[in-house]
């Protein structure tokens, strides 16, 4: 009897795993017969929400997991855009090529960025400033070096098979496909003992470090997972799309909403991310008429999220339904990562 | 050569007036002020409207001034309590991250009223030479309001009691208590302070060049820089960063490129998080 | 004479009415009391003692009658005064002047200036800044020095000063002989009693048990975070168990 229960007990632990993940791949692949509808337009915001959704888990992985504020999600991104770009408009290399060495520069830029903070013992806020700085000198970057990345006009990447474009279906799987692989690989370091670190360390960085936790190594290890992340997504966007342009990859237009989107699905949550893209993709949605309009209502939301609701949302609507409901049980999927 | 120091200069001193804003709330409460920038185009707005309406200049500037003041004790009596409660680091990312917020719904509403708001204060009169150099009457008088306020401001901090007080609460808050200082009234007082600095700068900055309603990100940034290389906190070390990067941006830009002064502005805030955290005159 | 302006109800002289009171306080920290059940009062013109070991609640006691702590239960009482829970600069602006252990001196200001905010929201009249200095000579030698290049005693002798400087009713040092050398400590001391004999009330927290009862007229034992013993210094060093845990006497 105890031994029936000793082997179903990994059984549902892997079921908690892997279920979320599952449900999320089914949703996502469903969601284009049920509501796209041949849609291009349609089909590119769903693509739009992917796009932010698998930059949110990179974010989730860096700030969420190790508490390193990175201000430069667009900057990484566009460093893998841009890399990937710029190595296939000058060299014709193969699209994967260029995916992949965009994928690899932003991971070293986003592992080099913790290293130097980590080296400098940078707090949060200094960390914050950096790599804004870095956001920001990244962009005037892109708009000075006019010969090789266009500027302001942009940068056409061509190579893509025409079935893959951001506002075919052909896309949106390809970006589902990949926020899968993220989610998959979040899980994954979640539930492994680099996961535990992650939680040892932020939770009390000087308990964990006499714990034996190399907490540097640890930061190190996430920003550039988390940077390879949002590289990769940065470079297969850049294909996708066909164009960039310095806009693409600017402060206003992703570092803010990675960050308001999930903060709003919850901090460190596996689904979150996910969440926040598509509650802000429905928003936009109907806020489309005006743009500043739209900006207030983003300032509304970071000031209630982080004054009301820290753990997200998402979170907060979950507890209410579980006060309700009676239920106290822990829901793994979406209770932040602290086991 | 030496034009484009001077215009350095008058460019600095606004810079400078601008970092001490910053860093003031910062130097008191531990407050990033992410909404500065706005505050200043708020503060432009104001004192366009109120131009167009058909008032005298000076009187537009000064309701504009108080405008930016009034915003600011808004933003403290109600964002900023609860970023109070909270300390250290704890506090200045809340302080950051609302700031932000409020930043965005200023900016927001601004940039949806008036879309096509700018500020410019034409000062006419013919150039006057100052050390060989053609100056235009506006860049003087940029120059002049933004230096007569500096020194304002040395006055109070260094001979008012309050002004002291204030010192004292930057330095040592439990001391401040102590001697029977209110921290919180203080801040309150600065917040408006720096609001009245905002208003000082949109003016300053309006008399040589339009001023237009988005440049509100722009200021912030430039604000940070300036506050962070001459120390969180200093108030003297914001100026002189001010003044320093003001020259440095000038030169940089007529000698070598826009884009590349950017970057070498915000290389420089990096390299001073790097190498020299506590700033220019930091403790 | 140090006694400010015609006090409201208590007398002159010493052992009248009481000028502070606490009942039943109790404070702590994160939700935990570590103090509990503090009743004490200090009369005018007196000079009290507080002693206890390490961790027994003394520094606690003392940040919670000046503000600095809020209070979980009980009152505090200045010359009939309700104090409980108010804001720690009106506490101060009341007449208390609170030296704490780790003296919250204004490290990048002049000793003079220092001295010179003591006296907030007023400017400090000049006589104050007179007898201060006769007081202290030291620091009228130094009063253009910067506050954090002093030495330990003469930092200690700043923050006494500045407390000073406002005129107040009553002045709590926390632990005054914190970082100084036993020939300062007894200079120190020395300068309180005088402060005592101009007519100061004072309320003292010591670990040094034989100089706090030198200068002090009554004392009350904190253990634990509760007063235990309480009497005159006479009594207090007659007694055993003081004399055993505290006076290292067998």
């Amino acid at each position: 009897m105890t031994e029936d229960r000793a082997r179903s007990l990994p059984l549902r632990r892997m079921a908690s795993a892997v279920l979320p993940i599952l449900g999320a791949a089914a949703v996502l692949a469903a969601l284009p017969s049920v509501w796209f509808g041949d849609s291009p337009y349609t089909t590119s915001l769903a693509v739009q929400a992917l796009v932010f959704a698998s930059y949110g888990v990179g974010f989730n992985l860096i700030f969420g997991s190790t508490n390193q504020l990175f201000l430069c999600v667009g900057a990484l991104a566009g460093v893998g855009g841009y890399a990937a770009g710029i190595l296939a408009n000058e060299t014709s290399q193969p699209m994967l090529v260029a995916i992949v060495v965009g994928t690899a520069s932003a991971a070293i830029v986003g592992g080099l960025l913790s290293w130097i903070a980590v080296r400098r013992s940078l707090g949060i806020i200094f960390t914050g400033i950096v790599t804004l700085v870095f956001s920001l000198g990244f962009a005037n970057l892109l708009l000075g070096q006019r010969d090789l990345t266009g500027s302001e006009t942009g940068l056409i990447v061509e190579g893509v098979p025409s079935g893959l474009a951001d506002d075919m279906v052909g896309g949106y799987y390809l970006f589902a496909g990949l926020l899968v692989a993220f989610l998959i690989v979040f899980r994954a370091l979640q539930l492994s003992h680099i996961g535990w670190a992650f939680r040892a360390l932020r939770d009390d960085e000087v308990a964990a470090e006499l714990a034996g936790v190399d907490v540097a190594r640890y930061r190190v290890y996430a920003a550039t997972v988390g940077s390879a992340m949002i590289g990769l997504t940065g470079a297969v966007l850049a294909y996708s799309a066909g164009f960039i342009s310095p806009a693409t990859y600017s402060f206003d237009r992703v570092d803010v909403r990675v960050l308001v989107m999930v903060a709003f699905g919850g901090l460190g949550t596996l689904l979150g991310p996910l969440i926040g893209a598509g509650v802000f993709a429905i928003l936009d949605e109907q806020l489309t008429a005006s743009l500043e309009l739209r900006e207030v209502l983003y300032g509304v939301f970071v000031i209630a999220i982080f004054l009301f609701f820290r753990r997200g949302v998402v979170q907060a609507i979950v507890s209410l339904f579980d006060r309700f409901s009676g239920r106290g049980r822990a829901r793994h999927d979406l209770q932040p990562s602290r086991e | 050569m030496r034009a484009v120091v001077l215009d350095g200069i008058v460019l600095g001193l606004a810079f400078g007036l601008l970092g001490v804003g910053m860093t003031l709330v910062y130097g008191l409460g531990g407050v990033i002020n992410l909404a500065y920038g706005q505050i200043v185009v708020l503060a432009a707005i104001v004192i366009s409207v109120v131009m167009e309406d058909g008032r005298a200049t000076f009187v537009a500037a000064i309701v504009g001034v108080l405008a930016a003041a009034g915003v600011s004790v808004l933003l403290d009596l109600t964002l900023m309590r609860p970023v109070y409660h909270q300390h250290g680091e704890e506090r200045t990312l809340l302080g950051l991250l609302l700031t932000l917020g409020a930043a965005f719904v200023i900016g927001g509403v601004l940039t949806w009223r008036y879309p096509d708001g700018a500020l410019y204060i034409f000062v006419s009169g013919d150039p006057i030479s100052i050390v060989g150099v053609p100056m235009s009457v506006g860049s003087i008088w940029a120059s002049v309001i933004a230096l007569a306020v500096a020194a304002v401001l040395l006055l109070f901090f260094g001979a008012t009691t309050f002004g002291r007080g204030v010192r004292s609460v930057i330095q040592d808050e439990t001391g401040a208590r102590l001697v029977g200082i209110n921290p919180s009234f203080v801040r309150t007082v600065i917040f408006a302070l720096s609001g009245a600095l905002a208003g000082v700068v949109a003016i300053a900055q309006s008399m040589s060049g339009p001023l237009t309603v988005n440049a509100g990100f722009e200021l912030t940034t430039f604000a940070l820089i300036v506050t962070v290389v001459g120390g969180l906190g200093s108030v003297a070390g914001a100026f002189l960063a001010g003044v320093l990067l003001g020259v440095v941006n000038s030169l940089s830009a007529h000698y070598i490129g826009q884009y590349i002064t950017t970057i070498i502005l915000l290389g420089a805030a990096a390299l001073t998080i790097l190498i020299r955290p506590r700033g220019l005159l930091g403790r | 004479m140090w006694s400010c302006a015609t006090p409201r109800s208590s007398t002159r002289i010493s052992g009248g009415l009481a000028l502070l009171e606490v009942e039943g306080l109790a404070a702590g920290y994160l939700g935990e009391r570590v103090i509990d059940g503090i009743d004490l009062e200090v009369r005018t013109g007196e000079a009290v003692a507080i002693v206890g070991s390490n961790g027994a609640g003394k520094s606690t006691l003392f940040r919670a009658i000046a503000g600095l702590l809020p209070t979980m239960e009980g009152r505090v009482v200045l010359d009939g005064k309700e104090l409980t829970r108010r804001p720690a600069h009106r506490i101060s602006r009341a007449g208390i002047a609170y030296v704490p252990a780790e003296r919250h001196l204004f490290p990048a200001m002049t000793l003079k200036s220092n001295l010179v905010l003591g006296a907030y929201p007023g400017r400090p009249d000049p006589s104050a800044l007179e007898l201060v200095y006769e007081l202290f000579p030291r620091l009228k030698e130094r009063q253009r020095q910067q506050a954090g290049t002093l030495s330990g005693g003469e930092q200690q002798m700043l923050a006494v000063a500045r407390a000073l400087m406002a005129r107040p009713r009553l002045l709590m040092l926390d632990e005054p002989t914190t970082g100084l050398s036993p020939k300062i400590a007894q200079v120190a001391f020395e300068a309180f009693e005088g402060l005592k004999s101009e007519g100061m009330t004072l309320l003292i927290a010591e670990q040094q048990v034989p100089l706090a009862l030198s200068v002090a007229d009554r004392g009350y034992v904190l253990e634990s975070g509760r007063i235990r013993l309480t009497g005159t210094s006479e009594e207090l060093d007659q007694n055993p168990e003081v004399r055993r845990a505290y006076l290292g006497v067998a």
